[in-house]
């Protein structure tokens, strides 16, 4: 042991540091978020409650049923169900068991045409297993509780468009999909190129 | 017994009878202010130790969270007393295990009546206090050791055991510690201390007994058991230590006992190096007003400094606490036998011989 290091353990000189740190965090503004009262902004890419975008022309899902999400869902907690009827191909069932989900995001990452969703909601604390078990139905429904939320009239998701991804790859709707309208848009105004793309879709 | 007006406020016939009513008074009023003490006690820590971690503290039940200790206390008062039956399943252990928290919190509110507030309010003014101090706060640990040996759990047996020896060894650095003061006062008496160190300006033994105040203070928070020597009630290691198996109210005396005699080594502290309830003799010269107030305003003065003293040593116990993690156990018994000890006794002769030559 060195003079200097006798000298600094006897004067105490690390615990006197020590205790002028913790007397200076004293005098500082505490940086508690009091949650119900006040709430912390939500950041850019949180992965919340799972929701599915209400199309606002057809006023339905847009999921086409192609089990992507499915398949590349780690904890393979999506269950979907298809049935042809009338020669068309309609998704019947789609079942999220948010309980056992990750928050990954991989599903809103690889949708081709951007049906699902992350929403920022986190507040969905529930008593019952099957209030988590988000159906089709409640995930159209967790869309509109969070689109009448949201400021804005549209919304855009950032997983939707995943950085670092060939977007070469990407089906059409996926890469030129751009912000979706949060509102119920009326049949009258609807924009022409949707109205378009749900021609050519029926046809 | 001392000199003074004894039953202060009052100034009753003389009469054994009415000493009696009204020391009996007094035990009530100076338990009542020790139990407000500790109750806010906590507050204080949990809102001090927040802040030092930028965090609040309690705020919700009350203003500031000012109601939280009195719903801590109806929380564990009505909390259901379990007694642990196994292997020690006999009336005998479990009589011990009943009357360990009482122990402990007997002892440490005991040492109460010794401490004077101020000049003229004190329930025993005997010419031992401070050995009498030492003593209960060594009964204190069998309260402790009682509690870890009927609790038939390891944790608590080896909270009790650490406690024991961290006990023994800093009680010697403690009564050490103090010998300084008394060879300066000439003696054990708080009143007589307290007066013998107005003869200074400074007013105060932490100025020529600095080894000695370190000493004490380091040695007080081993005592104590608090950071950062909580090793009998180590959290990460023994659950919660000797008081593993305690529930409920008995609980909550174990935790009373725990922070009456916090307040206990900060009223010695200040008692013995702090100039107890005197400001330094130069206040009075700058102020010369403050000497020829009327005796209740100075009463009340000197309860105030009193108690503010107290509370800076309370400030200093969860500064350390929010500031330093706790020692491992060989470093524990190191520093009380290697550095405490001797450093004591350096004091004692350094002081010793200050005072033969002057």
């Amino acid at each position: 042991m060195t003079l200097r290091d006798f000298v600094h353990r006897f004067l105490l000189i690390e615990i006197l540091q020590g205790l002028q740190l913790t007397l200076k965090m004293f005098f500082t503004k505490p940086v508690t978020v009091q949650y119900p009262e006040q709430r912390r902004h939500v950041f850019d890419g949180f992965r919340g409650r799972h929701a599915f975008v209400r199309d606002a022309v057809t006023g339905k899902e847009k999921c086409i049923g192609c089990m992507k999400c499915a398949n590349i869902c780690p904890s393979q907690c999506i269950s979907i169900g298809k049935e042809k009827i009338e020669n068309k191909l309609v998704v019947t069932k789609y079942d999220i068991e948010a309980l056992r989900c990750i928050y990954c995001g991989y599903c809103v990452e690889v949708c081709p045409v951007c049906a699902l969703v992350l929403t920022e909601d986190y507040e969905y604390s529930a008593t019952q297993k099957e209030e988590i078990y988000f159906t089709k139905e409640k995930l159209l429904s967790n869309w509109d509780e969070f689109a009448s939320r949201l400021p804005s009239d549209t919304y855009f998701n950032k997983f939707w468009r995943p950085d670092g991804v060939d977007s070469s790859k990407w089906t059409k709707a996926k890469r030129e999909q751009g912000p979706v309208p949060t509102r119920p848009v009326a049949k009258e105004t609807k924009p022409l190129e949707q109205t378009e793309s749900a021609v050519k879709e029926t046809t | 017994m001392g000199t003074g007006n004894f039953c202060w406020p009052f100034n009753p016939p003389e009469s054994s009878f009415w000493m009696i009513v009204i020391i009996v008074a007094k035990v009530a009023v100076v338990i009542a202010v020790a139990m407000l003490h500790v109750a806010y006690c906590t507050w204080f820590e949990r809102k001090i130790i927040g802040r030092m971690q930028v965090r609040i503290g309690p705020n919700r039940t009350g203003w500031q969270g000012l109601l939280q200790p009195i719903a801590d206390g109806v929380k564990l008062f009505f909390k259901e007393d379990i007694i642990p039956l196994a292997g020690t399943g006999s009336t005998r252990f479990r009589f011990v295990f009943k009357v360990a928290p009482l122990l402990m919190l007997f002892a440490t509110l005991s040492s109460l009546a010794v401490i004077p507030v101020f000049e003229a309010f004190y329930i025993a003014n005997i010419n031992v206090a401070l050995l009498y101090l030492l003593g209960l706060s060594a009964i204190a640990t069998y309260g402790i050791i009682f509690a870890g040996w009927a609790s038939d759990s390891k944790y608590a047996f080896l909270g009790s055991l650490r406690s024991a020896a961290q006990l023994i060894s800093y009680e010697v650095a403690m009564g050490l510690s103090l010998i300084g003061v008394m060879i300066l006062s000439g003696s054990f008496n708080f009143i007589e201390i307290v007066k013998a160190q107005q003869h200074q300006w400074y007013g105060m033994y932490v100025v020529p007994q600095f080894l000695g105040y370190f000493v004490f203070m380091v040695s007080a928070f081993a005592e104590t058991n608090r950071t950062p020597f909580d090793l009998p009630e180590a959290e990460s290691e023994l659950v919660a230590g000797y008081f593993v198996e305690y529930s409920g109210m008995r609980f909550a005396l174990f935790y009373l006992g725990e922070y009456v005699a916090m307040i206990v080594m900060s009223c010695i502290a200040v008692l013995c190096f702090f100039g107890g309830w005197e400001l330094p003799p130069i206040v009075y010269k700058v102020i010369p007003g403050l000497q020829d107030i009327p005796s209740w305003a100075k009463n009340m003065l000197e309860a105030v400094v009193f108690f503010c003293k107290v509370y800076l040593h309370l400030f200093l116990y969860y500064w350390i606490r929010a500031t330093l993690p706790r020692y491992r156990y060989d470093q524990l018994m190191g520093l009380g036998w290697k550095v405490l000890i001797p450093l004591a006794i350096v004091n004692i002769v350094i002081t010793s011989v200050v005072k033969f030559f002057s």
